[in-house]
């Protein structure tokens, strides 16, 4: 076994700055309302003499434009627990500690390469996600955290991967890196037992008699002489993240950077579970209560955080935000099965067909859901009803009833009756390749019609005669007219009225 | 000497003045030969945009690419048509050979939108063709003034993005646009003379066109009957209408009401009740 810990030195100051860190002097305060403490200060409150432990009004005094912040447990808690499931692409056997993770990771070690390439990349993704941590290797978790911690303070200390190496490579850490009591660490202190090889020479049973069996136990799980247990985290199967600005963003622009390290966050939690998502909702929060919903939708389960930005930035693009953002929330409802795609060196049909969704999916975003459609035949003599618009590829059944209700370009024909590339009817004369939304009334003189100029009968009549069935009845007659400059068109007139002609059509 | 201008002329985009382009990116055959033989390559180039200028809705602009489209969409390749100026009609393009699944048409709002379209449609890789129409687009931001360079900068983002995708781009424009200059590679401007669909090429990679290329294309391609005959004769180009002088006034005179009963192709609505 070998395990990787990360450790979230300052946790709570790196949850409240993910979305951007503030130039001001910040610090998070905690404890009793009445003198609250320093828990954390970012580096401008250091500069200016701010400590943990300080009670808040000293800080205060020490940094004028200081900003205090309350600590909020629950969102560290959250913190975790989102970083534990992006950190299940790695491993799946992720524990959360107090504050940082437990990774084992001996099981991955073939597919990234390596231990060195491993840590690199879970370097490289808490980076992206705006966190930092400090990394342990060692072969038992315990030892794995207390390399972290020791890092996280700087000291320096040297990976482990070999159990036999282990008694050597923990000897000099000392021993408050353990989560004990301070009274065990003060008398520990008093007794001149500083370091672990100190605490390991003396005798067990007489230690854990002194200390409790606590202490022996920590020792013991350490030099991995007994199992120490983890109980894998298990992330809950939807997603739902929060960020909060460090300052009103009035723009879309300064949503874009926070909104990707969320979208990485989710990428990693996907891909840890093997899942995308197909509906993603994007709430803006402007001050109290007023919000901003954005309802990002695919057509295929989707989860590459790049991508999603790109429908996202388009999307934000259009909305005009009624108030300054001051926190962004993303949350999925439901995690579905991703097919992962490969890079191809020549792309088959299968990437094709995702490129082309994503194009769809790309340009609807920009120019709206309605704007981008394709076209199908229906089963239909008339020639109005023998096309449709057809809400292009794989969009979703709601759309279609959305697109009719808001009376689309052209006449909706039922899904149902709409086959693409149905061809029953095999037109006497062909076809023009513009149809008129509504049949246009021609102008006649002396009983010729003229559209810019005297139309000319080239060929017809087609007899359309249908529709009776269904109350819409056309009973027409078709030819094929010119006018003096060429254009081709398809004019009609009805039984009822031989003298009123109509153009329906524009050949090309 | 001679032989390093030899040797120039093979390089890519090097040609003759004389000469036609040794093209190096592929082209589909348009359908018809007098039209591919005058084109670099043989056939109407992918890759690259190109300019349809004409006058008029419904000469044949779009019917005498209708070749070139169903080839271009091949590969399942998507054919973009970007603010047409009407919604193709689907029995048509099917008749046409243009596969309808692989249409996606757009109706963008303004004019920045519709470029935007355009140029992600072509780099994507996704569509094997990209028609685009921007008369009686307005700009989003109402601006005059330097709209001619705009124009120009424009279209020179859509021919890059055309050479990224491998696509088939063709900007239909009025032929009021000869005038401007285009980085597209080819122009080609058309006019209807009576039957015939009159095809000039002011601009190609080669040297200018000298007399116009007459082809059949749009409605006539597909003619079969023709009041005369009342039979279905096979389509074919070369088919002349017969009745071109008939005037609507003398049709009915011509064509009474029993004579019609004979020609007409009467739809068996039975047939289609469900």
């Amino acid at each position: 076994m070998l395990w990787i810990a990360l450790e979230l030195p300052a946790l709570p100051l790196q949850v409240a700055q993910r979305a951007g860190a503030a130039p001001d002097p910040l610090v998070i305060a905690d404890g009793p309302a009445q003198r609250p403490l320093v828990v954390c200060a970012n580096e401008a409150a250091r500069e200016a003499g701010v400590r943990e432990g300080q009670a808040v009004a000293a800080a205060r005094a020490l940094a004028t434009q200081l900003r205090v912040l309350a600590r909020d447990a629950h969102a560290e808690r959250e913190a975790l627990e989102r970083l534990a499931a992006w950190a299940g692409q790695f491993t799946p056997m992720v524990a959360i500690e107090l504050q940082g993770l437990v990774l084992e990771i001996e099981s991955s070690l073939r597919l990234f390469g390596g231990h060195a390439t491993l840590t690199a990349a879970i370097r490289q993704g808490l980076r992206e996600l705006g966190f930092h941590a400090a990394m342990g290797i060692a072969p038992t978790p315990l030892a794995a955290r207390l390399f972290a911690r020791a890092e996280a303070r700087g000291l320096a200390v040297r990976a482990c991967l070999r159990l036999e190496d282990l008694a050597e490579r923990v000897a000099e850490l000392p021993l408050f890196l353990f989560d004990w009591p301070a009274k065990t660490l003060a008398h520990l202190t008093d007794l001149g037992v500083l370091r672990v090889r100190d605490a390991l020479a003396l005798p067990g049973d007489g230690l854990a008699r002194r200390f409790g069996p606590a202490v022996l136990l920590d020792l013991e799980r350490l030099m991995g002489r007994v199992a120490d247990p983890r109980l894998p985290y298990e992330p809950p199967p939807r997603f739902h993240g929060k960020l909060e600005l460090p300052a009103e963003a009035d723009g879309v622009e300064a949503l874009l950077f926070p909104l990707r390290r969320m979208l990485v966050e989710l990428e990693g939690v996907l891909r840890g579970r093997g899942c995308g998502v197909q509906q993603l909702t994007l709430t803006l929060e402007h001050g109290r209560s007023q919000r901003t919903r954005l309802g990002l939708d695919f057509a295929s389960p989707e989860r590459e955080a790049d991508f999603i930005l790109a429908i996202a930035r388009e999307k934000l693009g259009r909305l005009a935000l009624p108030a300054a953002t001051c926190a962004l929330v993303l949350s999925a409802d439901a995690l579905l099965p991703y097919a992962p795609r490969s890079a191809a060196w020549l792309p088959g049909p299968r990437e094709n067909a995702v490129d082309r969704e994503r194009l769809v999916e790309r340009l609807a975003a920009r120019l709206g859901r309605d704007r981008v459609f394709g076209i199908a035949m229906a089963d239909d003599h008339r020639p109005e009803r023998a096309t449709g618009v057809r809400p292009h590829l794989s969009l979703k059944p709601g759309t279609q009833s959305e697109l009719r209700s808001r009376g689309a370009i052209a006449p909706q024909v039922p899904n149902s009756d709409c086959v693409p590339g149905f061809s029953g009817v095999t037109p006497v004369i062909s076809r023009p390749l513009w149809l008129l939304q509504s049949p246009r009334k021609l102008i006649t003189r002396e009983g010729v019609p003229t559209y810019q100029g005297e139309l000319t009968l080239e060929a017809g009549p087609e007899r359309i005669e249908a529709g009776w069935w269904d109350g819409e009845e056309v009973c027409r007659d078709y030819y094929v007219a010119t006018n003096p400059m060429g254009e081709a068109f398809w004019v009609f007139r009805e039984h009822r009225d031989l003298q009123a002609w109509y153009l329906h059509g524009v050949f090309s | 000497m001679r032989q390093s201008v030899a040797e120039l002329a093979r390089l890519p985009g090097v040609w003759r003045g004389g000469e036609l382009e040794n093209v190096v990116h592929a082209t589909v055959a348009t359908g018809h030969a007098p039209l591919d033989r005058e084109l670099p390559g043989g056939g109407w180039p992918t890759g690259t945009l190109a300019e349809v200028l004409h006058d008029g809705v419904g000469i044949g602009e779009v019917g005498f690419l209708a070749h070139a489209l169903a080839k271009a969409s091949e590969g399942e390749r998507l054919i973009a048509w970007i603010h047409p100026p009407h919604v193709p009609y689907a029995p048509a393009l099917a008749a046409l050979g243009v596969p309808l699944e692989r249409l996606l048409v757009m109706r963008p709002a303004s004019r920045e939108d519709a470029l935007w379209a355009a140029e992600q449609a072509m780099r994507s890789g996704a569509c094997g063709a990209v028609l685009l129409w921007l008369q009686g687009l307005r700009s989003a931001h109402a601006r005059s003034g330097a709209r001619r360079d705009d124009e120009y900068a424009a279209l020179r983002r859509l021919q890059m993005a055309a050479e990224s995708g491998r696509c088939m781009a063709v900007h239909f424009r009025p032929a009021s646009a000869e005038k401007l200059s285009t980085p597209a590679h080819l122009r080609v401007s058309l006019a209807r003379e009576g039957p015939a669909l009159m095809l000039r090429i002011p601009k190609r990679r080669g040297p200018p066109l000298a007399y116009p290329i007459a082809i059949t294309a749009g409605w006539q391609r597909r003619f079969a009957v023709t009041p005369a005959h009342g039979d279905v004769t096979p389509a074919h180009g070369d088919v002349t209408p017969a009745h071109r002088d008939v005037t609507p006034a003398q049709a009915g005179a011509q064509f009474p009401q029993q004579e019609l009963a004979k020609n007409i192709h009467r739809v068996r609505a039975f047939s289609i009740v469900r």
